[in-house]
């Protein structure tokens, strides 16, 4: 094969692995994004004390105090009337008419606002904490979103393990077609693995240059992917809103690359290395 | 003992390419092995550069045995062959230089060792002009000298050229088989598979016959006749 034709053959193969880890790329934005959503939302995840008219102020604080302590509360912010009326009217300024229609009695109810750990957040955990607290003396409600937190913690809970589960298949099959893609760039070149062999060159001597090629393809073709799939991310980012890969799941497609490209060199060079037939 | 069969068959499946064969082969001695073509002797050399291994029998070659050879020392084995084919078999991507230099470099020879050794040779062979130069872009004569050069390079124990005149004309031809009888001159062991054993003067090299996998006596054979 002439230089032509092993460059020609070379960017085809860097093509292919491009558009195959393209595929991936796509997968990893899209659930990267739907994960961090879903985060967000959980980071919202907590609990509001309402507290009866009856609780002092001191009274108040120290049940704060109390909640504190409790297992799985990260903060606690108590939140006088007088802040719940100017949150109110900060929040709803239209509605702010209200307040005055129903006389200078009426006053919003204390409360105090919980925070709780990350691990805390789900459905259950929450439930859990939300149950010992209204136990409490002066607590007139609580709440904590007991509508959708249990969607909101299954969704995560079906995503962490949809993309695992996903991006385990497409790694294994995105590996094979890599890998294959490079055995076959390799079987064209069974001539020179033929030759080295008859030469006496050992078994090391005819791999290791395939495999560093197909470290290199690999590499190659997966930062090509995610500059493929950078541009087309660009180019959405006006009408859909998205975030791009961070560095730690751009880190994860290149050894990924590398890996395959590598692994597709030495599965080639298996069958590619004639050995004595009985 | 350079070369040795000893009872040696052997089976693609039920078909006998080869069928008891017995040949010895001393240091520095010329063996043309003649024949039609299916008459096994491709499969032969096969056998002495253990890309097959027979069936039954032991072959050895240079202190290696069929029966022990393990993976490592098979390419131990074949840095002591020089083999020399029919189609060349010149890498197309490297240089005259670099197709020669293979089995040094191969070998681990130092790359100084390699450019004197290499260097010496191309001259030697009147090759050194087309150092440079890439198969594509030689005579077949030329690619044929370069295919010798890459095997005599490693200064083999034997030298086995099968059919190496097959695709040459025959003043060519004549000139590539005066090579390797000058290689054997200096003492190197060369088995020559040809269809046309008169291309090796009587007196110079043995004569052995293969016929349907079978080593016949030159006179029994009924193609003799027919050369």
């Amino acid at each position: 094969m002439n230089i032509r034709g092993k460059l020609a053959t070379f960017l085809i193969t860097l093509l292919m692995v491009s558009l195959s880890f393209m595929v991936f790329d796509i997968f990893l934005v899209v659930s990267w994004n739907l994960g961090t959503v879903l985060r967000n939302e959980q980071e919202n995840v907590g609990i509001e004390i309402f507290l009866k008219d009856t609780v002092s102020e001191t009274d108040a604080v120290n049940l704060a105090d109390l909640v504190s302590e409790m297992e799985g509360v990260r903060s606690v912010y108590y939140v006088s009337p007088q802040e719940a009326e100017a949150i109110f009217r900060a929040d709803m300024p239209e509605q702010a008419d209200l307040l005055a229609l129903l006389g200078p009695q009426f006053h919003l109810p204390a409360s105090i606002q919980v925070t709780l750990h990350p691990e805390y957040r789900t459905s259950e955990r929450v439930g859990g904490v939300a149950r010992t607290v209204s136990g409490m003396d002066g607590v007139d409600d609580v709440i904590y979103g007991k509508e959708y937190l249990p969607g909101l913690t299954r969704a995560v809970d079906i995503l962490e393990k949809l993309v695992i589960l996903a991006g385990l298949v497409l790694a294994v099959s995105l590996s094979l077609v890599v890998a294959n893609t490079v055995r076959l760039a390799i079987a064209k070149r069974a001539l020179t693995v033929q030759i080295m062999s008859i030469v006496g060159a050992p078994g090391w001597f005819v791999r290791m240059p395939f495999i560093g090629e197909g470290l290199v393809t690999g590499t190659a073709g997966s930062a090509g992917s995610l500059l493929l799939t950078g541009a087309v991310s660009w180019m959405l980012s006006s009408s859909v809103p998205h975030q791009f890969l961070p560095g730690d799941w751009i880190a994860l497609v290149l050894v990924l690359g590398a890996g395959s490209g590598a692994a597709g060199s030495w599965i080639g060079m298996r069958s590619g290395v004639p050995k004595p037939r009985r | 003992m350079v070369v040795s069969f000893q009872n040696v068959s052997r089976f693609y499946n039920d078909w006998p390419a080869l069928e008891r064969i017995n040949l010895q082969l001393e240091q520095g001695e010329f063996l043309v092995i003649s024949g039609p073509s299916g008459a096994g002797k491709t499969t032969l050399f096969r056998h002495i550069w253990m890309g097959d291994l027979p069936s039954s029998g032991t072959v050895e070659v240079a202190g290696y045995s069929s029966d022990r050879l393990s993976r490592k020392e098979l390419p131990l084995l074949r840095r002591k062959l020089g083999i020399v084919f029919q189609d060349f078999r010149l890498l197309p991507e490297r240089t005259v230089y670099d197709n020669v230099a293979l089995p040094l470099q191969v070998a681990g020879t130092s790359p100084k060792a390699v450019r004197r050794r290499v260097f010496s040779l191309l001259a030697e062979m009147e090759l050194n002009h087309r150092r440079g130069s890439y198969p594509h872009e030689l005579s077949g004569g030329e690619q044929q000298r370069v295919a010798i050069a890459r095997a005599m390079v490693a200064h083999p124990v034997i030298l086995l050229a099968d059919e190496p005149t097959g695709n040459l004309d025959p003043e060519v031809s004549r000139k590539v088989i005066e090579l390797l009888m000058e290689i054997n001159r200096s003492g190197t062991a060369v088995v020559l598979a040809t269809h046309d054993p008169r291309q090796v003067p009587a007196g110079v090299a043995r004569f052995m016959y293969l016929d349907r996998g079978h080593l016949v006596n030159p006179s029994s054979w009924d193609g003799y006749e027919q050369l």
